[in-house]
């Protein structure tokens, strides 16, 4: 198995980089048959909250323990601690006290992340974009996806996921302020992989490889001009080589959907806690095409 | 709790009975015993039920039919269609759920649960597909960038020389909505208030 390795990045919070995250990755595991791992880098720890109840959480990542914290807390006090396989949670429990999906694994963030940016910089690069690469990389052939729910930030966390990753993933609301950040967010991909290339001395090829919608409306101009925006952006970048190739927005977008922020406090995917919402349903679509963009990529 | 969890719950519940079976004794736990055969016997059932339908495609198909796809995408015609693909027969039923039944008992019968399950990924994927916009909409995305980046005279100019229809083109392709009441004049004006957005939101990218 050689796993698709995705990073879940932008700079600007609230454009559904873990709604995207934690829903494609259940509606894969639950409809496409694939084994799929989200590693969560947000010290908010969003998706790990979407997919585990609060208690369970606090206890599984007790002291930053067997969380992504460990994996840059180990790399910073030269320690060996982090242990894979007892830091996944595999599948989700729903309410029966059940595992479902058991497909879909999670290596949950804990907020000791935060204090993580103010130590790391003892590290150098190219030792401190490798971080997650040499804790990681083993073990990443066990799926056929890996998703990185990256912080809404461009620090060292994000940068060790776009190291890591094939491609990245932008997820985007319709509307001008990300419209400006987002040609930020590609021109400044395409400037790490100049310095990667320098730093490890290997060719990376981290770009962005998609882009994906969401809290789309259908009513009246506003959403339809800023997506006519946004692709004209799209064909501006494509012409000076700022994205992948073939990269382009996935649809169908994401309308807003009242389950899908309801499923948060269910902690449970929306493909499970209210599989025939709208939100479902595009995620499902979404999905769908997702899978098939990426599978016909290198 | 996982499946795996149970399970060696069940294998350290069963050591410990084989080493004091012999020795156990009393109402207390022969009803307790009897209650967790029974329990037993219900769920090793039901596992079975599991693992037969999902060896059969069943479990697959029952997933499909209740997936946010088939919500969305799944109609009297498309199961008409499966139906015919997966085991020839025509649809009887003229509604959606009574057709539903009627596909699902059809297919059991015939032991054809793959083949429709097959059918209907296929279908659902090609319904949700978006094919990739002509060179036509890149052409006119372009132009309706230019027409924002002239002065006005220029403007007046070059839009002078469109017929309606090509200015409905224009504006429908670049996400401006109106109506068949909007007069040409009306949607001139449009085309040049978001055009002129778009060129000062995108001043750099081109350059």
């Amino acid at each position: 198995m050689s796993a698709k390795v995705l990073a879940f990045i932008n700079f600007k919070g609230g454009v559904g980089k873990t709604a995207c995250a934690v829903n494609i990755a259940a509606t894969m595991a639950k409809l496409h048959d694939k084994k799929v791992l989200i590693v969560d880098l947000d010290p908010q720890s969003n998706s790990s909250l979407w997919l585990m109840r609060p208690d369970v959480w606090r206890e599984h990542v007790a002291k930053g323990r067997r969380s992504t914290f460990e994996i840059f807390d180990d790399a910073i006090q030269g320690k060996d601690r982090f242990d894979f396989d007892e830091s996944i949670v595999k599948g989700v429990t729903t309410w029966t006290g059940f595992v479902e999906l058991p497909q879909l694994h999670l290596l949950p963030a804990s907020v000791e992340l935060l204090r993580i940016e103010d130590r790391i910089h003892e590290l150098r690069p190219p030792a401190l974009y490798r971080i997650l690469d040499r804790a990681l990389r083993d073990r990443l052939d066990r799926y056929d996806y890996v998703f990185f729910d990256c912080p809404p930030n461009l620090y060292t966390t994000t940068k060790n996921a776009i190291f890591l990753s094939d491609s990245c993933v932008v997820p985007y609301v319709p509307d001008y302020l990300s419209l400006s950040g987002f040609q930020v967010l590609a021109e400044y991909i395409e400037e790490l992989r100049g310095k990667y290339t320098d730093s490890a001395g290997e060719r990376r090829h981290p770009n962005v490889g998609a882009v994906v919608v969401s809290h789309y409306r259908q009513t009246g101009n506003v959403f339809r001009l800023a997506i006519n925006e946004l692709e004209i952006m799209l064909a501006q970048l494509h012409d000076r080589h700022v994205l992948e190739s073939g990269a382009g927005l996935l649809q169908p977008f994401i309308r807003h959907c009242v389950r899908v922020a309801e499923s948060t406090s269910e902690h449970l995917p929306v493909i499970l806690y209210a599989p025939g919402c709208i939100g479902a349903q595009d995620y499902s679509d979404l999905t769908q095409n997702f899978v098939t963009h990426f599978q016909n990529r290198k | 709790m996982n499946y795996q969890e149970l399970a060696g719950k069940l294998l350290h519940v069963a050591e410990r009975l084989q080493k004091h079976g012999n020795k156990l004794d009393g109402d207390v736990i022969g009803k307790s015993a009897v209650k967790l055969a029974t329990d037993i016997e219900q769920f090793d059932a039901t596992l079975d039920g599991f693992l037969a339908s999902r060896k059969s495609g069943e479990l697959l198909l029952e997933t499909l039919l209740r997936s946010p796809a088939a919500k969305k995408h799944l109609s009297l015609d498309l199961l008409r269609k499966a139906l015919r693909e997966a085991c020839s027969k025509r649809l009887k039923a003229e509604e959606l759920v009574a057709a539903k039944r009627e596909f699902v008992e059809t297919v059991h019968e015939q032991d054809r649960a793959e083949a429709a399950s097959k059918f209907l990924k296929h279908a659902f994927a090609e319904a949700a597909y978006v094919a990739p916009a002509g060179k036509e909409k890149g052409q006119l995305q372009q132009e309706f960038y230019a027409l924002g980046r002239l002065s006005e005279d220029e403007y007046a100019t070059t839009i002078a020389k469109r017929t309606f229809g090509e200015l409905r083109r224009l504006a429908a392709t670049n996400g401006i909505r109106f109506t068949d009441k909007t007069t040409k004049p009306h949607l001139i004006k449009m085309i040049r208030r978001y055009a002129r957005r778009l060129a000062t939101n995108l001043p750099s990218v081109a350059a």
